[in-house]
């Protein structure tokens, strides 16, 4: 029972980040874009945290939620925030 | 969102799924075993280990013994190699100067945004110690305090402005000079118990932790029934300082405008 709840929140956790990671690539607004891939990254955090990797999700959510998109917004503000065609 | 947008997202469901089937039926190749291995055995076996003392680390936490004391080279190789890209970003920055502004009441976000932030300026830092100097007994150490920890520069860059940390003290070279404490404690603490048997005339390894059969100095591993983890402790409260401040440098150079850093890299 519980190695099918554990399963089940994982397929959750992974479709969702796929979706995310989609709408990610697909964004024409770059800020939009690296939220989706925020929501990606935090999923994979979650992921990590049911196969009991706490030392990862540790360091992955600072890195990916709060650092990456942090880089990328600076990044972004140096060049233009919509994608051309 | 569009219809061909919802058929493309469905379509990559059903490709995963499909693709995961195949894989746990073992048609890409055999799967990895299911029991622990041997190599992890040994590991969780001898983290803790009152009965074997020249193999032991006196630690509670496996994934840090494993990376500060069983392979504890590999790790001053990857902090070297964090050292060289902080480097590589200076390099890139050279000769450009962050300004310096006194009014920054009316620039940044708003001042609900702000007192939020005020708060967490004090509870992430806390967090990120505790992480620090817990990292031998529960999960956590000195990367993840310190990248917790830049979570906060990046906030306040963001939230206030780019002037707010020179404002309040933490200028870039400050940051350096942090960072090159914490990078100049991980070289010393991994050749402490050298210089020390050099001193005292006996034998000892780099990056030994505690004694082994040839080499009988070892850090403290229990204080007045605290565990230690005898070196670990020292190398994660160094890294988190020299990944914080590294991390820092990064960003204060980063939030600095662009028409600035062309003006000096290019025009020269």
């Amino acid at each position: 029972m519980l190695e099918i709840f554990t399963l089940s929140l994982l397929t959750l956790f992974a479709i969702t980040s796929v979706v995310a990671a989609y709408l990610a690539i697909r964004e024409r607004d770059l800020v939009k874009a690296v939220v989706y891939s925020a929501i990606q990254s935090a999923m994979y955090a979650l992921i990590y945290y049911v196969l009991m990797a706490p030392d990862i999700v540790l360091v992955y959510i600072p890195v990916s939620v709060g650092l990456i998109p942090a880089v990328l917004l600076f990044v972004i503000k140096k060049t233009e925030r919509y994608e051309g065609d | 969102m569009k219809k061909t947008d919802l058929f493309v997202i469905a379509s990559i469901i059903v490709f995963i799924l499909s693709l995961a089937y195949i894989t746990a039926l073992g048609g890409l190749g055999p799967l990895p075993p299911i029991n622990v291995r041997r190599i992890a055995i040994n590991y969780l076996n001898l983290t803790y280990n009152m009965f074997t003392p020249y193999l032991t680390v006196f630690a509670l936490e496996s994934v840090t013994s494993i990376v500060w004391d069983f392979r504890g080279l590999d790790t001053l190789y990857e902090t070297a190699v964090f050292y060289a890209a902080i480097i590589a970003s200076i390099a890139l920055y050279r000769g450009v100067y962050i300004d310096f502004k006194k009014n920054i009441e009316k620039m940044g976000l708003s001042p609900i945004a702000k007192t939020v932030t005020r708060i967490s300026l004090i509870l992430i830092p806390t967090v990120a110690a505790s992480v620090a100097l817990h990292g031998h007994l529960t999960p956590g150490g000195g990367f993840q305090a310190g990248s917790i920890a830049t979570v906060v520069i990046v906030l306040s860059i963001i939230i206030f402005s780019r002037y707010f940390l020179p404002i309040h003290g933490l200028s870039k070279n400050k940051a350096l000079l942090f960072r090159s404490i914490g990078l100049l404690g991980i070289a010393v603490t991994s050749i402490a118990l050298l210089l020390i048997a050099i001193v005292l005339g006996v034998n000892a390894y780099i990056f030994q932790n505690q004694a082994k059969i040839d080499a009988p100095l070892s850090f403290p591993s229990l204080v007045d029934n605290y565990i230690l983890g005898g070196s670990l402790l020292f190398f994660n409260l160094f890294e988190f300082i020299a990944v914080a401040f590294g991390f820092t440098i990064v960003f204060l150079l980063l939030s600095i405008s662009e028409e600035k850093v062309k003006k000096v890299t290019i025009d020269g």
